[in-house]
């Protein structure tokens, strides 16, 4: 690009370039109507219309950041009444989570095992009640045989807050009792997987439902030790107490595993162990040897 | 503090006055000298380029300032470090090449003597001296409109699609002497016929009025040299005709 030296003033040229721009430019010692090549433009700072162009650029920045925060602050709040706030699982045999909010309304429904996938291919849970979809969910169990005659229904309750396990425990049982008494008879268990080896066992349809059936995991006899029962729900319908491992312990038992260890027994494990032993696992000793004698006759 | 004061008036002064803003540059030079010189540390004459890059910087200063944002001189001290710095690296990109005009050897032979004879050399002579000449009138004329060239410069179009719009506007005034006339009889732009040949925003021709009345001036008589640098506007005019 050619310019040529329109004007000279002490701090800058005019120059007129090809285009027909007229340019402030350096004025290196030019003089008028020279043709130059290289110029150096005069660059004229951003005057106040640029500041007051910043200036509201900066109130709209305040503002946005205003905005952003009050957006997060609602979602927040909306996210609370919609994020799951607890879950049921919902097994028969079929195995289904229920995603729960505040206000036990469904958020999210999802199979765990594929029949569980098969039960719930096509429902839709949106905007409904947490007992709606569990009477639903029953009616379709049915339908589909998952559920019959004398079935079990296990409700696995999982929350952060404590206060709504118990509520709800004790809640759903009472609503499915009523829901199914009239269709069929089945056992519902309620679960709590915080406090998962406490088993709330509740039998519906009194006459149908014998203890055998409502606790096929307990493969105890009835050896309850009333004393001791920290965790004894429903103990008078003939339950276990889990917590304690008292196969064969007699009442004054000391909490430990005493396969046949004698009356006077300190509490160790004493397979083989004399009476007069001193409290430590003598298996090495006596029975190791025992054993190798053994196989020594066999040969 | 009071000096302080002053300065500050003085700059405010010369933002509206290009002469105020001359005399503001000529009292400081001495510090613009010393500047320059810390910048490039070496003492920097009044013939050194950077010296003038120092001065277009002091008065980038002037225009660029404002009070709330501080002192004056530290700000002017800061863009002519920065304009140096520009100038700097951009000198360095040429660093390695041979210069037309450095001395060959000893017989004080420079490259640019080969390469041109005395012949060109009168005849560029001639032909700076004419455009002078041209300019010059043409100043002249300029002045009885009220119009100096820093006017132009200042109300020139500075995007490329207003540059285009206003180039439209000149052509259509170019094709149409009545309209070139009618400019020198009665010293007023026919804006409305510009605007109606030219189809170019009014509003747009407005805010380049000088700058029209510059170019629409040197589409008159008698200003060949000028008109011939601007040959490629005229040449898309050729153009758009064909």
């Amino acid at each position: 690009m050619k310019y040529v030296v329109m004007e000279c003033s002490l701090s800058y040229a005019v120059v007129l370039d090809e285009a027909g721009r007229f340019l402030k430019v350096a004025n290196l010692h030019y003089e008028v109507g020279q043709t130059v090549t290289d110029v150096i433009e005069m660059k004229i700072p951003e005057k106040h219309t640029g500041s007051e162009k910043g200036k509201a650029r900066g109130w709209i920045y305040s503002i946005a950041a205003a905005a952003a925060c009050l957006a997060l602050v609602f979602s927040m709040l909306f996210q609370g009444g919609a994020a799951p706030y607890a879950s049921v699982y919902l097994t028969i045999n079929p195995e289904v989570r229920i995603d729960i909010n505040q206000k036990d309304m469904v958020v999210g429904l999802d199979g765990i095992n594929p029949d569980g996938d098969d039960l719930i291919e096509g429902y839709r849970y949106r905007k409904k009640p947490l007992d709606q979809v569990m009477d639903e969910l029953m009616d379709r169990a049915i339908e589909m045989g998952y559920l019959y005659e004398g079935g079990q229904i296990t409700l696995t309750l999982d929350a952060e807050d404590d206060q709504w396990i118990v509520s709800h425990s004790k809640s759903l049982t009472e609503h499915l009792n009523d829901y199914l008494k009239e269709k069929i008879s089945v056992t519902i268990e309620i679960e709590n997987t915080r406090t998962i080896n406490q088993e709330i066992i509740i039998p519906v349809a009194p006459e149908t439902a014998a203890p055998e059936t409502t606790a096929p995991e307990t493969t105890v006899p009835e050896t309850t030790a009333p004393a001791e029962g920290d965790s004894d729900y429903g103990a008078d319908s003939g339950q276990s107490d889990y917590g304690q491992s008292d196969y064969g312990a007699e009442p004054e038992d000391d909490g430990q595993s005493d396969y046949g260890a004698e009356p006077e027994d300190d509490g160790q494990s004493d397979y083989g162990a004399e009476p007069e032993e001193d409290g430590q696992s003598d298996y090495e000793e006596d029975g190791g040897s025992d054993y190798e004698e053994e196989e020594e006759d066999d040969d | 503090m009071q000096k302080e004061h002053q300065i500050i008036k003085e700059v405010y002064a010369a933002k509206k006055d290009a002469k105020k803003a001359d005399e503001l540059i000529r009292a400081y030079l001495p510090y613009i000298r010393s500047e320059t010189s810390k910048c490039i540390s070496r003492l920097c004459t009044e013939q050194d380029d950077e010296f003038s890059i120092g001065m277009i910087a002091f008065h980038e200063a002037i225009l660029g300032y404002e009070k709330e944002k501080g002192a004056f001189l530290p700000y002017a001290s800061l863009l002519i470090r920065s304009r140096l710095i520009d100038y700097q690296r951009k000198e360095a990109r040429h660093r390695g090449h041979l210069s037309l005009d450095a001395e060959q050897g000893e017989d004080q032979h420079t490259l640019m003597d080969e390469l041109t004879d005395g012949n060109d050399c009168y005849e560029e002579a001639m032909t700076r001296e004419a455009t002078r000449q041209e300019i010059e009138e043409l100043a002249a004329v300029m002045k009885k409109f009220g119009v100096s060239f820093s006017d132009v410069a200042d109300h020139s179009p500075k995007q490329q699609r207003t540059l285009e719009a206003c180039q439209a506007a000149i052509r259509y005034a170019a094709e149409n002497s009545r309209l070139l006339d009618e400019l020198l009889q009665t010293k007023k732009l026919p804006m409305a016929q510009l605007v109606q040949g030219s189809g170019v925003e009014r509003k747009t021709l407005e805010r380049h009025r000088k700058y029209i009345l510059a170019m629409l001036l040197i589409q008159t008589n008698g200003y060949e040299m000028i008109r011939g640098h601007l040959r490629h506007v005229l040449k898309q005019k050729g153009g758009m005709r064909a």
